[in-house]
């Protein structure tokens, strides 16, 4: 099979997601009082409503619609203020009413969109993207500095009920065909879902993978959903097709299931490009069907083949009047928003002059952004030129990120570091009193004792001793020690320098300020 | 012979707690003694709940002895029974299909449950057509209920059972349902008060849907007064049904102040329709004279769309029971073919085995409905006849108060004598396009039929919200006609 890159050359792909987020933060499901949590005890959160008991009616949650109308105005959704409820009829024991409560032609959010930021590496995978000058456009793309912005159009974003989970025994690979038993756990039934669905404007696997991040960190950033891809919170299924490249009409596009993290996302996507790209070289056709992605075997496999459209009997839900939503809700909506990544990543370079790059790594993490705002806020009155926004910048896009990747599942505001003692770090560099190798011993203290960053160096002695006097002695002692390195240096030897520092630094235990040795040397072996 | 408690009105009944002529237990032991002897020939119920209703009527004879009777609720100590389309936590919910045979509830229906809450005591679960696809009664998969005017007669449907037990005196007052004519229908068969409210003034919870945007729930009685009784009971909204409205009417208000000067509809096109009976239309037209020498003022009105009525009707009706009735798998509860390995043929089986005739026919009549391709040329359009009729219905009440039609085109008919479901399907002419517009409309008797000797029932269409227009028209009418007989064969403790 080609890569790629080269299946690029001749082939685009086009690409649209359709992407399920569960409300997990909201303390009850879509139509019924039953409380929502993950991993409790099979069916013990189910009521007549969710069940779908006979005579039992659904009232909509308004919390749930708070969501989809904070995630409509966060993603430039133009909000409908008239929608409807509609069902979808279709036979499955894990759907109880038979069928699934969803929105109609017209859902709460219509036409929106995100803009991309693909750089570095993720921008090589568009087609001579160096064919653009920056600035210059090109369909929805315009070429930047380190690569390009693509501007992704939201077809709508609407409400619907999650179905129940279901488990098959004694089958093959949990399949229903040959199972013994299946099972349903109907506490997910009825969870308030949204689903969003891209317009086919994403050409590369990297452009869906930035577009599911970016969605990802909005949707944080409001705080509707935890986003799990792992526990199924957050999924995605990808729309592929191909077109030979200068071709405008679409190709048959095949629908991908199972790209349950963002590396399964681009990895399937990509893989799907080529496959396709293979059966339509050798003369083949590419069939309208919905496949699997399997990580571990690298490809995708057929779930099922769709010869006819299936015929959902959709119409609207008479137990549900049309939705009205007045300007008051939605402006109380709009009222909660609150800062997205992007204004917070534009914040962070306007404000304290950090790169995009640093700015978009911090805000790529709730947490950490968070983390960061708190450090900014303890130093801002203080903080002349901005000081102390770059190291901080550092701090919690290196350090901390590597503390948190390392521990998953730790909570930052669980652990001993908070933000007086990561500002009190990034002071004790700055005025150098340690220096920034001691630092990284300093954090790990942190962490480990949980104590302050001044009461760590005073217990470990690692105070960074800067006195001239005390370390010209000591710099003199080095020379003296070493007569034979000192004259091959002065003949022209010079990589010595690293010596004579490390032979101080080893006499000062660490804590002699490598700035004044290296001064002092410099001026003695001359 | 039992003493005939279900056959007092609802303010006798209570008089005599009151005043301890007799106690609740009585009341509640009388009343299961004359199901137990008459039902035998009618077959209105198909649960009596016997412990329920000493249980409820313990609770009665406890405030009667504390001195507190007074502050219990409307129905204290009155026997009442339910449409077995209507959910009591411990009884089965049969819907009187083979489905749900075995269903037993686990929660209670909000209608039911303001009864119980007003002290009534409940008597049991009573016969319908299959999941009130009918009106005959006749499609139950548990035989039929008769009408206790004549056991040859139908008792109409679907809420069959319901009109059938009041009017042989079992109990005071039922529920019934009506999605396009199954409470007013029944009720103008079997020659009582049976009252359709506006759509949302009482809560559809807890009750079985057949067509969740026509169906409501309302009373069967001998009085009009009680009628309005029960809609203090029934009334107002209900957060678990969020089609359900505010109310806090008292719909006994305005009984007793007459028809004059109010402006009464009458509808030509109805009166001439093909199909209307002679005895029928002999004794809407005796009505409408009397609500005039009563002082009303009659109005010709003209409901130019209530002809598509039924067309839209048995397109919206099918549509939403098809889906209302996808639940019914086989899978959590109901009948369940057995010994299927997969699950399309357990499906299959389940359903051909558990639905009956009529149910099929409607599912499969929505299936269809409601298809790609299909829809656009069906189920749109309904909708826009919905609106028109809504329409012609608000031209009609800029002119009138309350409109006054036939019930059904003919008395109650023989088992079997129709058999072409079109054919019942004209049923419900009248009663149809009411549905459509959400309106409220009861079913009040105004004597028999001289060709028959059948109960006569004449419609009363009230504005939407505006229920107490029609009760007011049917008190006028009930002070020339009189409430409601107990059926002749079952009066004064008779069996037929």
């Amino acid at each position: 099979m080609k890569t790629l890159e080269e299946v690029f050359e001749t082939w685009e792909a086009v690409i649209g997601l359709e992407i399920h987020a569960e409300l997990t933060t909201l303390n009850t499901k879509m139509f019924c009082g039953c409380k929502l949590e993950f991993g409790a005890a099979p069916n013990t959160h189910t009521c007549p409503v969710c069940l779908g008991l006979p005579g039992a009616l659904p009232v909509p949650n308004k919390a749930a619609i708070e969501s989809i109308v904070l995630a409509g105005l966060a993603t430039n959704c133009g909000i409908e203020k008239h929608s409807m409820f509609y069902r979808k009829n279709y036979m499955y024991p894990d759907m109880s009413k038979n069928f699934q409560t969803t929105q109609g032609p017209i859902a709460f959010c219509m036409r929106g969109h995100l803009d991309l930021e693909v750089d570095g590496p993720a921008a090589k995978e568009r087609y001579r993207l160096d064919s653009l000058k920056v600035g210059e456009s090109n369909g929805n793309i315009t070429r930047t500095e380190d690569g390009y912005r693509a501007h992704v159009g939201i077809t709508r974003i609407h409400m619907e009920e999650d179905a129940g989970k279901m488990v098959h025994l004694g089958g093959g690979e949990g399949r229903i065909a040959g199972a013994k038993e299946s099972l349903v756990d109907y506490n997910r039934a009825g969870t308030p879902l949204i689903e969003l669905v891209t317009e086919p404007d994403l050409r590369t696997p990297e452009e869906a993978r930035l577009f599911m991040q970016k969605l990802r960190q909005i949707y944080l950033a409001i705080g509707i959903s935890d986003c799990s891809m792992e526990e199924g919170s957050l999924r995605c299924d990808g729309n592929v097709s191909l077109r030979r490249r200068g071709t405008e009409a679409f190709g048959t596009k095949t629908e991908l299931k199972n790209m349950n993290s963002f590396k399964n996302l681009h990895d399937g996507l990509a893989y799907e490009i080529c496959r396709q790209a293979q059966v339509l070289e050798e003369g083949g056709v590419i069939y309208q069907e919905t496949r699997h992605w399997d990580p571990s075997a690298k490809r995708t496999i057929v779930m099922r083949v769709k010869e006819t459209a299936d015929d959902y009997r959709l119409f609207p839900d008479p137990d549900l009047a049309p939705y009205d939503l007045s300007d008051e809700f939605i402006e109380g909506v709009r009222a909660k928003l609150p800062e997205l990544p992007d204004q917070k990543a534009a914040r962070y370079s306007a404000t304290f002059g950090l790169s995009a790059y640093d700015a978009r790594h911090l805000v790529d993490h709730r947490a950490t952004a968070s983390f960061f705002d708190e450090c900014m806020a303890l130093v801002q009155a203080e903080d002349e030129g901005s000081k102390f926004a770059k190291p901080l910048a550092n701090l919690v896009i290196n350090d901390v990120t590597a503390h948190l990747n390392a521990n998953p599942g730790v909570q930052l505001a669980a652990t001993p570091l908070t933000p007086a003692r990561a500002v009190g770090l990034v002071q004790l560099v700055a005025d150098g009193t340690i220096s920034s190798k001691q630092a990284k011993q300093v954090f790990a203290a942190i962490l480990d004792e949980d104590k302050d960053p001044t009461v760590i160096i005073e217990e470990k002695g690692m105070k960074q001793v800067s006195d001239t006097g005390a370390i010209e002695a000591v710099v003199d002692e080095v020379l003296v020690a070493n007569p034979d390195k000192v004259t091959q240096y002065r003949d022209g030897k010079t990589g010595l320098m690293g010596f004579f520092v490390g032979q101080c630094m080893k006499a000062m235990r660490g804590q002699g300020n490598p700035q004044v040795i290296n001064q002092l040397l410099a001026q003695k072996l001359q | 012979m039992s003493e005939m408690f279900g056959a007092m009105g609802i303010a006798r009944l209570k008089a005599g707690l009151a005043a301890k002529e007799f106690s609740a237990a009585e009341v509640a032991q009388g009343a299961l003694a004359r199901i137990a002897e008459a039902d035998q020939q009618v077959h209105s119920f198909l649960e009596v709940t016997e412990q329920m209703a000493l249980a409820a009527a313990a609770q009665v004879d406890k405030a009667i002895a504390a001195g507190t009777f007074g502050e219990m609720g409307i129905l204290a100590g009155v026997p009442v029974a339910f449409k077995d389309n209507m959910n009591l936590e411990g009884t089965r919910t049969t819907c009187s299909s083979r489905m749900l045979e075995n269903y037993v509830s686990p929660y209670t229906a909000t209608c039911v449950e303001k009864c119980l809450q007003a002290g009534a005591l409940p008597m049991g679960k009573l016969n319908m057509d299959e999941f009130a696809f009918g009106s005959s009664t006749e499609t139950s998969a548990f035989g039929p209920t008769r009408n206790p005017w004549d056991l040859q007669r139908v008792p109409g449907g679907s809420s069959g059972g319901s009109a059938a037990a009041v009017a042989a005196g079992l109990v005071c007052a039922t529920l019934g349902s009506d999605t396009g004519g199954s409470i007013r229908q029944p009720g103008a068969f079997c020659g009582v008060v049976g009252l359709k409210p506006t759509y949302g003034t009482v809560s559809r919870y807890g009750v079985v849907a057949f067509g969740s945007s026509l169906d409501q729930v309302g009373p069967f009685t001998r009085s009009v007064e009680d009628a309005a009784l029960m809609m203090n009971v029934l009334a107002g909204r209900d957060p678990l049904d969020c089609t359900s409205q505010p109310c806090s009417a008292d719909f006994t208000a305005n009984l007793a102040e007459g028809v004059r000067g109010m402006r009464i509809g009458v509808v030509p096109e109805f009166m001439e329709a093909k199909g209307l009976t002679d005895e029928v239309r002999q004794k809407v037209a005796d009505a409408i004279k009397q609500v005039e020498a009563l002082g009303a003022q009659l109005v010709e009105i003209d409901l130019p769309h209530a002809r598509a009525a039924m067309s839209a009707y048995y397109v919206l009706g099918p549509s939403e029971a098809f889906s209302n009735l996808a639940r019914f798998d086989s899978v959590r509860y109901g009948y369940c073919d057995p010994g299927h390995t997969d699950l399309g043929s357990q499906y299959d089986a389940s359903r051909a085995v558990g639905f009956g005739a009529e149910a099929k026919r409607r599912i499969m009549l929505g299936s269809y409905l409601l298809s790609a391709g299909v829809y656009d040329k069906y189920y749109y359009p309904a909708q826009q006849v919905r609106t028109l009729i809504i329409q012609d219905y608000q031209q009609a009440y800029e002119k009138v108060d309350c409109i006054l039609t036939p019930v059904a085109p003919r008395t109650a008919f023989k088992f079997g004598e129709i058999g072409d479901p079109t054919e019942m399907y004209l049923s419900d002419m009248f009663t149809i396009s009411i549905n459509i517009a959400g309106n409220g409309g009861m079913s009040m008797p105004v004597g028999l039929g001289e060709a028959s000797g059948m109960p006569v029932g004449v419609q009363l269409i009230s504005p939407a919200f505006h229920d107490a227009n029609m009760l007011r028209v049917a008190a006028a009418l009930e002070t020339v006609y009189g409430p409601a007989p107990v059926a002749p064969d079952f009066a004064d403790g008779k069996v037929a």
